[in-house]
């Protein structure tokens, strides 16, 4: 295991820059997902660290090794790809045992059954082990590509998304999986991914990016509590905040010189009123254990999170008044 | 949503005819458009070819029409499959069909294999590796006549610049240890792109990832050459043999053109050897039951091959 520190990293592809000047260090055993949206520069960080990309300028150092110019092979690292990157002509055992049968590290036969059947026994793909790697379902797959990530010990793990191509309630499994292996391996992960849920369930520290560029980093409860600009604080949280003009509606607390208030469901009292009331129900989601309340209001639409059981209803009046808020000043930074 | 298509037929064919095809089910109408392709294939086709049976058992020949046809029963097949003749054009004909197949494949997918990567002008090159191909097989077999021509020919003289060899002392279509060779020559210049061609649909197939993955996996060029580029691209190569081999066992026209089998019988491949008895001995019966017994062989090797690809496939 070891920490993985970027200087002053960016690549450019053509005249677009994927990645800007981007410093992080991944302490050794953190588990540190990357969050932003498709076109982020995400993954072109992953590709980076992995040398599957050669950054334009800066430097990149694995376990305190300056690796800005060695191939992937030379740097220690496995990588879980968003397709499933199977080698489909092979058994999933040899899968699995393709890493250890490189010619450099001369892993013995009876080694690499152990490690692969044990491995095979945590991802619960054991009775799979002799069918071909295109016979198997998406989830087995993707974990067959997980497994291939974890069958030797590398220095670092980076994964690109790697449940995102399955269905709900397998991610759910897996990920609670993956966040049991990493505890118990204290393995060093760069993970990447647009899942907010993803993020927050896994990360020990979550770093948002946007366009390129680092913009916050720090752990989940940081990065969701305190976000510093609205791009962050728009990327958590479900639903999404509401940012509104500070005026629009009464907060029992405003920073000065706010511009713009970001409220979260949990800054939101909703309350009956009569038809005087500037708010009014647009509609109501009911998803069982909560119902979400959009609501109109001199033009800005709201979404509020409400009791499943709420006796409010469509075109009904509501007034809204706002507990402790978010204040973000012109430029969107956070003041508040 | 508009009305079904058979109503939208009717509409727009006159009310006489409409009244009939109102009546078709979806199916008769779709017998109703496949039919001429069915016959036609019928009439050229499947017709021919069991009247090619019906006359492999019979003396008939095509040029005396007023003779007498006599059942031979089984007789022409036993005197080609006992007659030691015969054997030379199986011969020439296996010489050709395997190096050609060895020799284009090995170059085609070498070649495929180095275009394959990104360069400058990598389109306009892959165009112009095409260009033998696209010529007819008898204008290819009348330059190749000039090209290998002792005197003048390029080609002599290309050999003779790089050996040393005077140009003249060698003829590649009228010597008979270089003849067999220089169709294999010919054949190769003319159908290796095509072996590229499907080569590179091959190796364009597999994905840049898996790559990605065997380099992070620390597999070398050479074992991801050997366990990723070849297993994936193999069933494509198997393809491109399939199509070759099928193409030059029935070869004709550019052998023909070339060195029309000879010297001697050196180069008499099979359909040679047919032509000669059908067309020019006219021994219509007996030259049936020889096309019979080469579209058994092909036939039955073909289905073998086919049967080998689909397991490659299905892995």
């Amino acid at each position: 295991m070891a920490e993985i520190r970027l200087e002053g990293v960016t690549k450019r592809f053509g005249r677009t820059a994927a990645v800007e000047d981007l410093s992080l260090t991944i302490a050794d055993g953190e588990f540190l997902v990357l969050l932003g949206p498709t076109g982020a520069g995400k993954t072109t960080a992953l590709r980076l660290v992995a040398g599957l990309e050669r950054p334009d300028a800066g430097r990149i150092a694995i376990g305190g090794r300056d690796v800005t110019a060695e191939p992937p092979a030379a740097r220690d690292v496995t990588f879980v790809f968003q397709q499933y990157s199977l080698y489909p002509h092979l058994s999933v055992y040899d899968n699995l045992a393709f890493p250890l049968r490189s010619p450099t590290r001369r892993v013995p036969e009876a080694e690499i059954e152990t490690t692969v059947r044990e491995l095979a026994r945590l991802l619960q793909i054991e009775d799979k082990l002799k069918n071909r790697a295109t016979q198997l379902s998406g989830g087995q797959m993707q974990r067959v590509a997980i497994g291939r990530a974890l069958v030797r010990r590398p220095s670092v793990y980076l994964m690109d998304e790697p449940l995102s191509s399955l269905d709900a309630k397998l991610r759910a499994d897996l990920r609670l999986e993956l966040k049991r292996i990493q505890v118990d391996l204290g393995a060093t992960i760069l993970y990447v991914t647009h899942d907010q849920i993803e993020a927050m369930t896994l990360a020990t520290r979550i770093g948002v990016i946007d366009r390129g560029r680092l913009v916050q980093v720090g752990s989940p409860r940081e990065i969701y509590e305190q976000p510093v600009d609205t791009y962050v604080a728009q990327r958590l949280g479900q639903p999404a905040i509401n940012l509104l003009p500070a005026d629009l509606l009464p907060a029992n607390r405003l920073a000065a010189g706010t511009r713009t208030v970001g409220a979260r469901t949990e800054h939101i009292r909703v309350t009956p009123a009569d038809g005087q009331a500037r708010g009014r129900v647009k509609w109501v989601e009911h998803l069982g254990d909560q119902s979400h309340l959009h609501i109109a209001l001199d033009g800005h639409s709201l979404v509020a999170l409400v009791d499943p059981d709420t006796a409010l209803e469509r075109d009904a009046a509501v007034d809204i008044t706002l507990a402790d808020p978010l204040c973000f000043d012109a430029a969107g930074r956070r003041i508040g | 949503m508009s009305p079904p298509i058979i109503d939208r037929a009717a509409a727009s064919t006159p009310p006489a005819l409409a009244r009939h095809i109102r009546g078709l089910s979806d199916r008769a109408i779709a017998w109703i458009f496949i039919a001429p392709t069915i016959v036609l294939l019928l009439a050229i086709n499947i017709f021919p070819l069991i009247w090619t049976i019906r006359l492999s058992f019979t003396n008939f020949r095509a040029n005396r029409t007023n003779a007498p046809v006599r059942d031979v029963g089984i007789d022409n097949y036993v005197s080609i499959l006992t007659d030691p003749e015969v054997w030379q054009p199986m011969q020439a004909t296996a010489h050709f069909v395997i190096w050609t197949i060895l020799i284009q494949t090995v170059l085609g997918f070498s070649l495929a294999w180095a275009i394959d990567r990104k360069f400058r002008g990598h389109g306009f090159w892959t165009t112009v590796i095409l260009v033998p191909m696209m010529l007819s097989p008898a204008v290819v077999g009348n330059f190749w006549r000039f090209l290998f021509q002792p005197q003048i020919g390029l080609f002599n003289y290309g050999i003779s610049a790089v050996t040393g060899v005077p140009p003249s002392s060698f003829e590649m279509l009228g010597s008979v240890a270089l003849a067999p060779w220089a169709i294999v020559i010919v054949d190769t210049w003319m159908w290796t792109p095509y072996v590229i061609l499907i080569c590179l649909a091959g190796l364009r197939s597999i994905p840049d990832y898996i790559y990605e993955a065997a380099e992070v996996d620390r597999a070398s060029p050479w074992r991801q050459f050997w366990t990723i580029t070849l297993p994936m691209a193999l069933p494509f190569i198997m393809l491109a043999v399939l199509f070759r081999g099928i193409e030059n066992f029935k070869m004709f026209d550019m052998v023909n053109l070339l060195t029309s089998g000879g010297p001697g019988s050196t180069t008499e491949v099979a359909s040679i050897t047919l032509k000669r008895e059908a067309f020019e001995k006219w021994r219509t019966g007996y030259s049936s039951a020889f096309a019979i017994i080469l579209f058994v062989t092909v036939f039955g090797l073909a289905n073998i091959y086919v049967k080998a690809l689909n397991r490659v496939k299905s892995r």
